[in-house]
């Protein structure tokens, strides 16, 4: 049994976003980091692992300052790392990321995959469902948690009624929402040890998988709109206009 | 928004893979566990227990020492982890300085193998918790004439004396205790159950608000004949510890200077004041431009000792005037950041003031800045200068 986590290196939830020329300026932005559903992925599958879940393979798609948070995940406890290498994921759509992904799960021999439900920057949490889906496995998403259970695993589900727990077999995916867990700190000794686990380097082609044609092409980003001004009353001959825009505007007395 | 430090000649470009990954780990824990915490911690005048657990989870007591499970790390990643401790608070990063290179430092250098084995594992943990006591009540910038001694009592030593602002005193576990055995001055750990030795807190200080600071008083205390340091003789020994110590207030200034640096411009930019914000105005700007040149310098600075530390080709001169100029640089931009603040400056709402408060004490601990002049003017001329009688 191998456990896969799959990451994405995603702009920073707190660093500024700009557009130029119709496009996200990356280059712009000051910080990169693990998609945050992503990091909870991480640490439940370190904690299986520990329960005696064998090997963790950490696996990203991206360019190659992507390779930083294989090292991060490394630092944390990943086995190994497998960077498949693709400048420009923008020009992919969902489905080709899939195959690429699950190609490289396969190729890591696993048949865990731990993932977050949506990445911060993009948000279309097609990748769990899209990935077990290529590997004929059983998929559970909105997770906060999974546990072994006898030769299955248990997960921990938000349901409209509840927590919902399901059990599963390998092989199978689980997409992760925030719950209780957060990822662990790195030490010093698994920062010295991430030092010797280099990752491997493969692309598309190396795993079988054509990316030539996208089905999907982005016509432009646009930031979104800028908020209206606050308005501001002085004085107590305001109260009269500020009852009734709060009573006919805002309907909240 | 995200911590973004100032680092105008990109140092960062400069860093190896492993000391950028010890540097925001550090930096994240100060984000998360000091800086929410640090106004309280100060007005409570406490080093919250939490924190030391932490530093020792992170594995970065004792940071540049190998083996006995020290870290082993270099000395620039050794001088990152407290440029990021001093950003949060300098009482901070004086926990980890007096940990690691005042207590666990030379038991690592000058410990028999038993002493390395028994204190130094634990320590690195954070399980033990040490203190120095080198300096006196009457007896500061001149540890030589100190009155503490020890005497050789056949089966264990007696040691009698004072010493006076021990950072972490109280909360310790041993303390590294410098006394005169027969007129040599000795290095002992004593422990803090041993018969005759109290730590008690010293109050009412204005700066490092979240340091223990303690007196360390002998009364007879024995201590058994196996504490002392074999393998060091007079004041070579606390020298050595302080060396390291003040290398790492050279990084450590620069953090608290880059906090101070960027509450100030964003300060600058949102205050309004004549219509317009007084980051447009040439005096402010003039302000933030002398504080991001000496930054860098002192950057810069840091950097390369901590390349010559690496290297071994470091003199004790070189970590005087990397001290000295890193932490005076760095209680001006305080002082001038709180200018640049206005009346908002004396609030905790800012961290510039206790910066300011802060730097202060790292000023004169660790050798006054003075006193660096001192060591720098003997290395020019020749001729020391600490005495009237050579």
């Amino acid at each position: 049994m191998g456990i896969a986590v799959l990451l994405k290196q995603v702009p920073d939830t707190t660093a500024k976003i700009s557009v130029s020329g119709g496009r996200v300026d990356e280059s712009a932005v000051s910080k990169w980091s693990m998609s945050p559903y992503d990091e909870y992925a991480l640490e439940s599958a370190l904690q299986l692992k520990e329960s005696g879940g064998g090997d963790l393979v950490a696996i990203t798609c991206g360019p190659a300052r992507a390779v930083k948070m294989l090292t991060d995940a490394a630092a944390v406890g990943a086995d190994s790392l497998i960077h498949i290498l693709v400048e420009d994921l923008s020009a992919l759509d969902s489905t080709q990321v899939q195959a690429i992904l699950a190609a490289a799960v396969a190729h890591s021999g696993s048949d865990i995959v731990f993932c977050g439900k949506q990445a911060a920057d993009t948000n279309a949490g097609s990748t769990g469902p899209g990935v077990a889906h290529l590997m004929d496995a059983s998929c559970v998403t909105m997770v906060s948690e999974v546990t072994p259970d006898g030769g299955s695993l248990m997960a921990m589900r938000a349901s409209p009624n509840g927590n919902e727990r399901v059990s599963v077999s390998a092989p199978c995916v689980f997409a992760f929402d925030k719950g209780i867990i957060e990822l662990r700190r790195p030490n010093v000794r698994g920062i010295m040890m991430a030092k010797k686990k280099v990752a491997e380097t493969l692309g598309p082609a190396d795993l079988g998988v054509d990316i030539s044609t996208s089905s999907v092409s982005i016509v432009g980003h646009t930031p979104p709109p800028q908020k209206p001004p606050g308005q501001k009353f002085e004085g107590a001959d305001s109260v009269a206009a500020v009852v009734s825009k709060l009573r006919d505007e805002a309907n909240v007395i | 928004m995200a911590y973004e430090a100032l680092d105008f000649y990109d140092i960062d470009s400069l860093l190896t893979d492993e000391e950028r990954m010890v540097r925001d780990m550090v930096r994240d824990w100060v984000d998360e566990k000091i800086l929410p915490n640090i106004e309280k911690a100060c007005r409570d005048g406490v080093f919250p227990d939490e924190w030391r657990v932490d530093l020792g989870e992170m594995g970065i007591l004792g940071a540049p020492l190998k083996g006995y499970g020290c870290p082993g790390l270099s000395y620039i990643a050794y001088g990152l982890i407290c440029q990021e401790l001093e950003r949060g608070d300098s009482g901070v990063r004086s926990f980890a300085s007096v940990q690691g290179s005042l207590a666990m430092y030379p038991i690592w250098d000058f410990g028999s193998e038993e002493q390395k084995n028994h204190y130094l594992p634990k320590m690195t943990t954070g399980e033990w918790i040490g203190c120095f006591g080198l300096t006196e009540p009457d007896y500061g910038s001149n540890p030589g004439d100190m009155i503490t001694r020890a005497e050789d009592k056949g089966d264990h030593y007696l040691l009698n004396g004072a010493k006076m602002w021990i950072t972490n005193g109280t909360i310790a576990d041993l303390a590294v205790v410098w006394a005169k055995l027969d007129g040599v001055i000795r290095g002992f750990i004593v422990e803090k159950n041993d018969p005759g030795f109290t730590a008690p807190e010293m109050t009412g200080k204005h700066s490092l608000k979240a340091s223990v600071t303690s007196e360390l008083v002998f009364q007879d205390c024995k201590i058994p004949k196996d504490r002392m340091l074999p393998h060091v003789k007079g004041l070579k020994g606390p020298f050595s510890c302080l060396n390291n110590a003040r290398f790492g207030i050279s990084w450590g200034a620069v953090g608290a200077a880059q906090s101070c640096f960027n509450s100030a411009r964003e300060y600058a930019l949102s205050r309004i004041q004549f219509d317009h914000p007084i980051a447009s105005f040439q005096l402010v700007q003039n302000k933030l431009a002398w504080m991001l040149r000496e930054i860098t310098k002192a950057q810069l600075l840091a950097y390369h000792l901590g390349k010559k530390k690496d290297e071994g080709t470091w003199i004790p001169e070189h970590i005087s005037l990397a001290k000295m100029n890193n932490v005076d640089i760095a209680l001006e931009i305080a002082r001038m950041a709180r200018d640049i603040h206005g009346a908002n400056g004396i609030l905790d709402e800012y961290p510039v003031m206790r910066h300011m408060a802060n730097l202060e004490s790292v000023k004169t601990y660790e050798g006054t800045h003075d006193i660096h002049n001192l060591i720098l003017g003997r290395h020019i001329t020749g001729i020391q200068a600490f005495t009237r009688e050579s």
